[in-house]
């Protein structure tokens, strides 16, 4: 397998200004500014093969976007090697951007005010994309993501859903080798984000375009990603396949309930993590209790008066990998 | 070449943003127009109350300090709108976008923004020139040429000034106040100065060489000023491409929820 990221003992810290609250500790800093430095990441080693869609979580603040930076070449690196596509980000910086796409959930390349076929046609532009190329590459995504009708509306008149969807295109004109997602549904309802999936995959399937994705989402990290590296404080604290992170932890859900009264519950797999008078946290083992088992059961056993079902947060699947509960 | 064909799609795409809101374009423009218009009524009352002469400059002449300095600082505006929002660029993060683009960092940054109201204070530069100024072939090529030049050296100044952001965090208040004494220098008779002032006029706000000098050429021409005077535009004009790129070493981003405008 082609190896297309290669990070080699990776360091990145940043200094930050140190101060203490109220207006006494303002005025003193600006005669004494104490700064501290904060290591964003440490001795990180990482490698992502062609073709790959690999899952890069982490809780907030470990670390995830500044390495997607050192790898883009926004950042440059305090030490360590970084190779992307055979290049230095750094050194190369302009001839990696034409092989590399990027989408932040948090940053549009699209023009606000303008509709985001007048964007394709500036990054056409920007990407020197030969305009027979760009009239027909625009057609392809088009179809691909289905934006026929957004072609021509101001971009600040889309949904989140349709903008996503549009960055994406966005992001993809001048076809990319690696694409760098950020967060990609975030704020996505359950059937745009299951869409904006399906159009991940797809485009990983038919132009075996690698895909390093970073998402708070386990739904995202489920259905897309063969790999998971979970980063915190800057240094990876697990790489392996989803599927054994799935067997450990994903394969469990947290349920809150309400209830008008104590709640008792024995069954196999459920677990009470917290318990009120009248409300309850469990987490349930879907390998031993199925989720359409537990429910109605809950509803027999107490009077339930509201509900809700989640995935474990990442926090918490980091904290257990650090617990060494994995 | 395909930097240039970049440069126009970005003005192109810059006026069809602004005309997104056809009535603010409009009255942007001609509010500018307005606005400069009423300093002139100011300098024609100055002008008959002191005499003919304001520490060795006529009216005319600082009608040419006027028009020149509006051409430019409109170009400067129309066409490298985002020196002026620079700083933010920086300290938000904003700056990742350019940085994953191909192409040079520091001319798609400055493109990709155009201030409306530019447009009214270039055309308001053309016009008073044609009106207060003897036309000859010359003269309108040192006008056009320098107008761009201003043009150049303002955003340079700016560049060098917002690109301390890079070192302290935030210098935006500073490089705005910077840009605008440049621009505030530039429309007062050059006689009036001397001294210290002078020597800051020639360097850190470089209103000498975009406008009291330029105005010294479009009265008697002198080559030997002409090339001393573009040497130092290429001067600063180098010195903000250095440090800016200095400066991109240390960015550190950021991740503020952004939108292009």
């Amino acid at each position: 397998m082609e190896e297309v990221i290669r990070l080699h003992n990776i360091n990145k810290s940043f200094r930050t200004a140190v101060r203490g609250t109220g207006l006494r500790a303002s005025v003193r800093s600006l005669v004494h500014r104490e700064t501290r430095s904060i290591h964003a990441v440490r001795d990180l080693d990482l490698s992502v093969d062609r073709g790959e869609v690999l899952a890069f979580i982490g809780p907030n603040g470990a670390g995830k976007s500044t390495t997607i930076k050192l790898i883009t070449g926004i950042l440059f690196p305090d030490s360590g090697d970084i190779t992307v596509l055979g290049l230095d980000p750094h050194r190369r910086r302009r001839e990696l951007a034409y092989r590399i796409g990027t989408v932040f959930g948090q940053k549009s390349q699209l023009w606000f005010h303008l509709p985001p076929l007048d964007s394709f046609h500036l990054l056409g532009n920007v990407y020197d994309v030969p305009p027979a190329t760009l009239r027909q590459r625009i057609e392809e995504l088009v179809e691909v993501f289905e934006i026929g009708d957004l072609l021509d509306q101001p971009v600040r008149k889309l949904s989140l859903g349709e903008r996503i969807r549009c960055e994406m295109a966005a992001s993809l004109i001048h076809h990319p080798e690696i694409l760098f997602l950020d967060e990609p549904t975030i704020g996505l309802d359950v059937v745009v984000k299951s869409r904006i999936r399906d159009l991940i995959r797809d485009m990983n399937r038919r132009h075996n375009v690698t895909i390093f994705l970073t998402s708070h989402d386990v739904g995202d990290i489920e259905k897309l990603c063969k790999r998971a590296v979970v980063i915190n404080h800057g240094q990876v604290v697990w790489n392996d396949t989803v599927k054994r992170l799935k067997y450990s932890l994903l394969n469990r859900r947290i349920i809150d309930v309400k209830t008008d009264g104590p709640l008792t519950i024995d069954q196999e797999g459920v677990r009470i993590l917290k318990q009120g008078e009248y409300t309850a946290k469990l987490e349930v083992d879907l390998d031993r209790a199925p989720i359409e088992e537990v429910v109605p059961r809950l509803f027999r056993n107490a009077g339930i008066q509201d509900i809700n079902i989640s995935n474990i947060p990442t926090e918490e699947i980091i904290s257990r990998i650090y617990e060494g509960s994995v | 070449m395909k930097l240039m064909r970049l440069f126009s799609h970005y003005v192109k795409l810059n006026l069809q943003s602004a005309m997104e809101y056809r009535a603010a374009f409009l009255t942007q423009v001609f509010g500018m127009i307005l606005n400069n218009s009423a300093f002139i009524v100011f300098w024609l009352v100055l002008f008959r109350a002191v005499g003919d002469d304001i520490a060795g400059w006529g009216f005319t002449a600082v009608m040419f300090l006027w028009s020149i300095t509006a051409f430019g600082f409109g170009l400067a505006s129309v066409f490298l709108g985002n020196a002026l929002y620079l700083s933010r660029i920086i300290y938000t993060g904003e700056l990742d976008v350019y940085l994953l683009q191909p192409k040079p960092i520091l001319p798609n940054v400055l493109w990709s923004r155009s201030i409306v109201s530019g447009w009214g204070d270039a055309a308001y530069g053309l016009v008073l020139f044609g009106l207060t100024q003897p036309l000859s072939v010359a003269g309108i090529a040192i006008f056009l040429g320098f107008g761009v030049a201003l043009a150049l050296v303002l955003t340079a100044i700016r560049v060098i000034y917002h690109s301390l952001t890079f070192y302290f965090g935030n210098a935006e208040d500073f490089a705005t106040t910077a840009g605008e004494l440049v621009i505030l220098f530039s429309m007062y008779p050059g006689g009036v100065f001397d001294g210290p002032t002078m020597w800051l006029l020639h360097s850190v706000i470089p209103a000498a060489l975009v406008a009291f000098i330029p105005a010294q050429l479009f009265a008697s021409f002198d080559t030997t000023l002409l090339l001393a005077v573009l040497a130092a535009d290429a001067l600063i004009i180098a010195g903000a491409v250095i440090v800016f790129a200095r400066g991109v070493r240390r960015y550190e981003s950021g991740n503020r929820i952004g939108a292009r405008l």
